[in-house]
């Protein structure tokens, strides 16, 4: 409640043991959202299940048969079993792990490969600028599933590591374009000329002096990518391209197709799965668009 | 002809794929027991031309034949599921891929001589009367009286020595090797033909397949076809005249409907069958199908469709299977893991036994066939149905393998000298790490797929690591007839009049399989064993049931002491699922008055069933 509060009490001046903490939360006096919370509170939640779940329950091999085709939930299967007889309250677990850690790696990929673009192009203009957007224009008119889909069928064994990079080395032109936008509105800022006349190079100011005055907004397409890496996950993992001998939230529903969950009743082989995608991409969503509003001072609400 | 893969598909996308290349090949390959340029001759992998040109029902439309039917009164109306998974271009019956119920051993529109019921392993009349041997290398078939073809024109000897010579011009047929086998087809009299087997390859199990898988076409309309020189696969036939009860009269991309032929030759025969029409819906998947047979929408299935018994026993609903318990089906034919056995370390018979013993095969039968086979046994030869007369329980006992972890370990750690590395993964003595090994079936074969699943799962347990990959079907279709692989689930003949004799020789025989690189249609791995031939071709020979019996044990032994391949489970080779709300009175194994097929023998349901009202 204190916290929902915060911004309230930024005009008292009045110590409170807890007036540090709310001052960190305010994120430096800019105001901190309900949606904000909420959005963290779910991937928190999520994070923990994922990342904790396993270690405070025991390791368990996801991939390990433990019942028959379809088993209902019970006392010893949560979630019931898949098609397979694998537990799939332990596959939930290890398949979120998996999604998050493809997503991040999709997302931080992305997001490099974009924003290297981007302050390139959008940083030197001429023709280095209409080549890097010509390419990133043809990429971007390629549909980019087309284009997983073959890499995955091209790469014979792929790790979680290896679909990561796929999804993230497909998924980077928007990203591209964005920055490049921002940096060529940033090129004609006054503290540009500054870091010129003190003899600053290219790298410098792209890093020194470009980058830190969009770092808001290269995070929050980073959020999208990875909300976004982890739906291409899902669905390449839905067409049986998935990462191999691991599980993942995408492989689950796979075999849940092939095995017709749906028709046969076992809700539980599909509607975990399903349920925990759609929480992580609205959490993220959520993230973002709060974030846009924190960074963002004409959108913040009154 | 039969093989598991042929009917039994089970997923949308490539079912069509699955169903034309395997029939593509085994029309071919299989069939043609004969020489490898006999089967070369039409051994292609690509889709066939039928399905590619000249499609007249590429539109929504019902063809306009004349008396186009339209309407299709439920209770008069049999729907049956499964068996045509793409628009239907053709009902040409020598089309691989052909438009249901033109290709196949189906009767209800081209009719065979005989039909073969896989329950008993024997042929029943259809064309033919009766079958005569008088001698180990003759064969005297008699016609049944007044048969005529659907336009009224008798149908007489002449039409059947006309249909299979055309195999003597035209390499194209699918039954192009029939002369290997067949040195003399001759007309007696009108309702009588005489077949002089080749003495130097003496098959008559094999001739007996030809017998219960050749349409026999109307010699009247298929000799001008014949002379005009076009490859006769490739003639779209959209207004097909067999000899059958019931006729085309209707097929769109949504459905094929049949009506019967209240003038059929058959109905002083066999008597009137019960529905006056006949639908084959034609799904999008595999699900649209299964809820149709569960709402009662069709009538007769032949799709995977797992946990089937919760229809009954959940679910309340008149549905059924041949047998009410497990494994609900009869099995009709045995998919093989194929070990390349000229890939090292598989080279190694040790080690094929090894992984034999480390598969749960109980599992498989449980989790991949949804219960629908019973554990599979180290035996080529199929346990229950036709085949269970040549079966030796206590030969597999003695020499065959079943799920032992334990066993697997001794073996390798005791007889290959393997060290488990810290990785609990075994390295053999020469460095050889086990694994990872790279096992492969085609994307979609859902049920094939699992059971990869798990042998990898098995094998990771004793310390082999298997790595499953599921190209698409084309790649496979070509890569493994040419022996580029390493582990691979396949298919064999199922039962048939020819089996389990050729199944053996689909396993063990090295004559007339091309080098590595080079299609194959049998022994995909290239395994050889000089001893093999001599006992395949006495068994192919020999009329007597005990010695042949005597000849698969020994071949078995052989098969069992190599694992050249690793049986994982049964299939059945049609899924039959009936909803009786419309029609009651199926065949079961408590009513079994015809076998479990809608091809084949299997006609005969037609014949029993009833309406409900």
């Amino acid at each position: 409640m204190y916290i929902a509060a915060a911004p309230q009490t930024r005009t008292t001046s009045r110590r409170h043991p807890l007036a540090f903490l709310a001052s960190v939360l305010r994120l430096g006096g800019i105001g901190v959202n309900t949606r904000f919370w909420i959005s963290i509170g779910l991937l928190g939640a999520i994070l923990v299940f994922g990342l904790l779940g396993p270690i405070v329950l025991g390791k368990r091999d996801p991939l390990r048969i433990v019942g028959g085709l379809y088993d209902p939930p019970s006392s010893k299967v949560w979630l019931g079993t898949d098609n397979f007889g694998r537990d799939v309250f332990t596959q939930l677990m290890y398949g979120t792990r998996t999604s998050l850690t493809i997503g991040l790696i999709a997302g931080a990929v992305a997001t490099a490969i974009g924003v290297v673009i981007g302050t390139i192009s959008g940083f030197r203009g001429g023709m280095l600028e209409e080549a890097l957007m010509g390419i990133t224009n043809v990429v971007i008119t390629i549909p980019s599933i087309v284009i997983l889909i073959l890499l995955s069928i091209a790469i014979a064994s792929r790790s979680v590591v290896v679909m990561g990079l796929i999804i993230g080395i497909t998924s980077w032109p928007w990203t591209a374009r964005a920055v490049r936008a921002q940096t060529a509105s940033l090129r004609a800022r006054e503290h540009l000329d500054i870091a010129r006349l003190s003899g600053a190079g290219t790298l410098s100011l792209i890093l020194w002096d470009i980058i830190p005055y969009m770092l808001s907004y290269i995070f929050m397409a980073f959020v999208l990518q990875f909300a976004s890496g982890i739906l291409q996950e899902a669905a390449l993992s839905l067409l049986g391209l998935g990462p191999s001998n691991t599980i993942s939230l995408g492989i689950m529903l796979h075999w849940s197709l092939l095995w017709e969950a749906v028709r046969t009743g076992a809700w539980w082989a599909f509607f975990p799965p399903t349920v925990f995608l759609t929480i992580i991409a609205f959490a993220l969503l959520l993230l973002q668009s709060s974030l846009d509003e924190i960074f963002n001072p004409r959108l913040r609400r009154k | 002809m039969r093989s598991d893969a042929r009917r039994t598909d089970e997923r949308f996308a490539h079912r069509l794929t699955r169903r034309h290349f395997v029939r593509g090949i085994l029309a071919a390959g299989a069939l043609a027991a004969g020489g490898l340029l006999a089967s070369c001759r039409q051994g292609t992998a690509t889709p066939t031309p039928a399905t590619s040109a000249q499609t007249p029902a590429a539109g929504p439309t019902v063809i306009a034949s004349p008396g186009a039917v339209t309407e299709f009164p439920r209770n008069e109306t049999l729907f049956v599921a499964g068996f045509q998974w793409g628009p239907p271009t053709t009902f040409n019956p020598m089309t691989p891929g052909t438009g249901w119920p033109a290709g196949d051993d189906f009767q209800h529109l081209y009719e065979t001589l005989f039909g073969f019921n896989l329950l008993t392993g024997g042929l029943e009349p259809q064309l033919g009367q009766k079958l005569e041997q008088p001698d180990a290398a003759t064969m005297v078939i008699t016609l049944h009286q007044g048969t005529k073809w659907q336009d009224g024109k008798p149908l007489t000897a002449d039409d059947v020595i006309f249909t299979y010579e055309l195999a003597k011009e035209h390499p194209e047929v699918p039954y192009n090797t029939f002369f290997d086998y067949v040195s003399k087809i001759s007309k007696v009299d009108d309702r009588t033909i005489r077949l002089d087997l080749n003495k130097e390859r003496l098959n008559p199990g094999l001739v007996k397949q030809f017998l219960s898988t050749v349409k026999i076409l109307p010699k009247h309309i298929w000799e001008e076809r014949a002379k005009s020189g076009q490859t006769l696969t490739e003639i779209v036939d959209t207004e097909p005249v067999g000899s059958g009860p019931y006729k085309l009269v209707g097929f769109s991309p949504e459905r094929v409907a049949l009506q019967r032929d209240d003038n059929y030759w058959g109905i002083s025969v066999f008597g009137t069958p019960a529905p006056k029409y006949i639908v084959h819906p034609i799904f999008k998947s595999n699900d649209e199908g299964n809820l149709a047979l569960e709402q009662g929408r069709v009538d007769i299935s032949q799709q995977f469709a797992p946990k089937i018994w919760e229809m009954w026993e959940k679910k309340n609903l008149p549905v059924g299977t041949w047998f009410k318990q497990p494994p609900y089906h009869v099995p009709g034919s045995i998919p093989l893991l194929f070990i390349n056995v000229n890939k090292k370390p598989w080279d190694n018979p040790t080690l094929r036994r090894a992984l034999a013993y480390a598969i749960n095969y109980a599992q498989i039968a449980e989790l991949a066939m949804s219960r629908y086979s019973i554990t599979a046994n180290s035996s080529l030869i199929i346990p229950d149905g036709a085949e269970k007369r040549f079966y030796d329980q206590v030969n597999v006992d003695q020499n065959g393998w079943k799920y032992d972890p334990q066993r697997a370990i001794q073996t390798l750690e005791r007889d290959l000298g393997a060290k488990k590395g810290s990785d609990g993964i075994y390295v053999l003595p020469d460095g050889t790490r086990l694994g990872p090994f790279k096992v492969e079936c085609p994307y979609g074969w859902t049920d094939w797929q699992t059971a990869l699943e798990l042998v990898a799962q098995s094998a990771k347990d004793v310390g082999i690591e298997i790595n499953t990959e599921f190209p698409d079907a084309p790649v496979l279709f070509t890569r493994i007839p040419n022996g580029d692989f390493e582990l691979a689930l396949w298919f064999v003949n199922g039962v048939s009049p020819a089996s389990p004799w050729i199944r053996f020789r689909d396993v063990l025989d090295s004559r007339g399989v091309p080098p590595v690189g080079q299609q194959a249609f049998w022994n995909y791995n290239r395994y050889n064993n000089p001893a093999v031939a001599d006992l395949l071709d006495r068994a192919a020979a020999s009329q007597n049931e005990a010695e042949q019996k005597q000849l698969f044990s020994e071949l078995d032994r052989i098969f069992m002491k190599d694992a050249p391949a690793i049986p994982l489970m049964y299939r059945p080779l049609e899924f039959y699922e009936y909803n009786e709300s419309v029609w009651t009175g199926f065949p079961n194994a408590d009513n079994p008055v015809a076998p479990p097929s809608q091809g084949g023998a299997g006609i005969k349901i037609l014949y029993v069933i009833k309406p409900k009202s």
